[in-house]
Parts: structure tokens; C-alpha cells; sequence
């Protein structure tokens, strides 16, 4: 399976999903105009990825900003994921955040106390 | 002298207005404007979470417009280009907090939805706010919902005080909403 990288935009992140490491990362900010025409086809790859291997699946989020429709596509994002832990994958997410951005700290968290098998780590740099 | 702005210009210095932005608006100008709104805050040292705000409710205000304006510009053959009109105005309380102002032509079919939203944004307090953001953003938009829903949330969630609002009739089939978010400092 390829890859997949997406190079960031002034809203929209960018994407380095590397099968060989498993390491999946998504970083920049996230205010797209049409959220689901972006997203659609990053979840289809986390989905054909997820269905093709069992590997550990580290997932590093450093968002620095997302608007509204942008939380709600990252939390069906997270759903899916605690749902494939709750069929035996070994995946984790890490939510990366500058210490001075109170505004994504607190995002984090948000998404943590929605989630109870997922491992997901808020790391305050 | 007839061509001149210097009256105009003058009414929104004194008002204490940083930015206004009428007419038609697509996402570039959500980022381009925005971004020239966050080196302004920077500029002025607004600080993290009263500019991560402002910038916020800015987006959520530009895309409800994109998405939800009654006014729109259009060639018949290319709908998915249309572009749609509306008003963002940015600015200083007199005690210093920012607002973001917009607004747009809505369908008057529509008042009703909109204002029992926002009375329901209204009377809840913060932890309310979040509870209501987080039980919302796991259900499916409504069909013919462009947007999550969640943006009059998020605005509430920022905002230093309740939502303002107002409807004006336009004709029988249009109305013009404003909706103003104070930011506090």
C-alpha cells in the first residue's frame, strides 16, 4: 500500500502517513471549506491501512487550530479508532500542542475524557 | 467632494473598527483576511486565547455566510462556483474587548430556527456550552445542513457574553440577520 502525503495548506493540514513505520502524522491547521472533501479520502486510507495490517499504529496529531465542522470529522475519526482497539488493534493516538496555545490543550483534552479504549496522549510541548 | 471615503473611513476609526469586509466572500478570503486579522491581534498584543478566539468566531461567522447567506452570485451554468454575499465587520468595545460582527440576508422561513438556536446558546453557561458541543458534534449534521451546527456553539463557547442578534424584514421572503460576539481581552 502507498504512502499517503498531503502537503499542508493555509487550512488544511498536512499528512505524512507512512505504512513502513506506522507512524501517521497530521499537523498544521484545519478550517477547510468543505471539511468531508478533504477528510473523505485520508479516512478511506486510515480504513484500507487499518483492514491491511496489524502493526502498531501510532497516530500523531499537532493541530494548532480547527474550526467546528474540522472537531466534528476528528472525533468520527477517533470513534472509529477506539472501535478498531475494541476489536484488537493496537493503535495510539498522541495529541501533540504547543504549551502556550491554551486553546489547543484544552481541545485535547476534550477529546480524551470522549474517549475510553483509545490510548490517547496529550503531550504539552 | 462626491469621491470620497474619508467620511466612511473616518465613522469606523471613531467606532473603532479594525476591519470590515462587505461582499461576496469565498475561503480565500477567509484565509487571507484572516490571516491579516491574526498579525493585527499579534501586532497588538492581544494575547494567545483572546486572538485564537477572535480568529475563531472570524471563521465560523465567514463560513456560515459561505454556507448559509440567501444572497448569492452565480452563473446559471456553474452553481458550484456561486459565490455568496454578506457583511464581517471587527472591532473594539469601549472597554476594550473585541467583537466580531456579520451579517447576511436570510430566508424568512428560516428566522425561527435561527433564533430558537440562539436562545437556547444563550441561556447556558459555559460547562452547559461544552456538554451541548460535545453531544452535538457526535450527531449527524441534519440533511441540507452544509456545516457541522456547531459553529454558533463554538461562538457562544468564546464569546464574554450572550450571543447578539437581530432580523430586519427585508420583503416577504427575505430578512437581514446580525449577529454580534463580544471577545474578552
Amino acid at each position: 500500500m502507498n504512502n499517503l502525503i498531503i502537503e499542508k495548506t493555509h487550512s488544511t493540514p498536512g499528512i505524512v502517513f507512512d505504512t513502513e513505520t506506522g507512524v501517521l502524522e497530521i499537523k498544521g491547521e484545519s478550517f477547510p471549506e468543505n471539511v468531508p472533501k478533504f477528510y473523505g479520502p485520508v479516512i478511506e486510507w486510515i480504513k484500507d491501512f487499518l483492514n491491511s495490517t496489524d502493526k502498531e499504529i501510532v497516530f500523531n496529531f499537532e493541530i494548532s487550530y480547527f474550526n467546528s465542522s474540522s472537531s466534528k470529522i476528528l472525533m468520527n475519526i477517533f470513534d472509529y479508532l477506539e472501535q478498531q482497539v475494541s476489536e484488537g488493534k493496537n493503535i495510539s493516538v498522541i495529541w501533540r500542542c504547543d504549551h502556550e496555545n491554551e486553546s489547543a490543550v484544552e481541545c485535547g483534552y476534550e477529546f480524551k475524557e470522549d474517549l475510553d479504549l483509545l490510548p490517547f496522549v496529550v503531550e504539552i510541548y | 467632494m462626491d469621491l470620497s471615503l474619508y467620511s466612511l473611513y473616518n465613522d469606523f476609526k471613531s467606532k473603532k473598527i479594525l476591519l470590515c469586509y462587505s461582499g461576496p466572500i469565498s475561503q480565500t478570503s477567509v484565509e487571507g483576511v484572516g490571516n491579516t486579522l491574526r498579525r493585527n491581534l499579534e501586532i497588538e498584543e492581544a494575547g494567545n486565547i483572546t486572538s485564537i478566539s477572535v480568529f475563531s468566531i472570524f471563521v465560523e461567522q465567514v463560513q456560515n455566510i459561505i454556507n448559509y447567506s440567501a444572497e448569492s452570485i452565480n452563473h446559471e451554468e456553474d452553481m458550484d462556483n456561486e459565490l455568496r454575499v454578506g457583511v464581517i465587520v471587527i472591532g473594539k468595545e469601549e472597554n476594550d474587548n473585541y467583537f466580531v460582527y456579520c451579517g447576511n440576508k436570510v430566508y424568512n422561513r428560516d428566522i425561527a430556527r435561527i433564533t430558537s438556536l440562539i436562545k437556547s446558546i444563550q441561556q447556558l453557561n459555559k460547562d452547559e456550552l461544552k456538554a451541548l458541543y460535545k453531544e452535538r458534534r457526535r450527531i449527524e449534521p441534519d440533511p441540507g445542513s452544509k456545516g457541522a451546527g456547531l459553529g454558533l456553539i463554538e461562538m457562544g463557547r468564546r464569546a464574554a457574553k450572550p450571543l447578539g442578534y437581530s432580523f430586519e424584514e427585508i420583503d416577504g421572503d427575505y430578512s437581514f440577520f446580525s449577529l454580534k460576539v463580544e471577545v474578552g481581552r
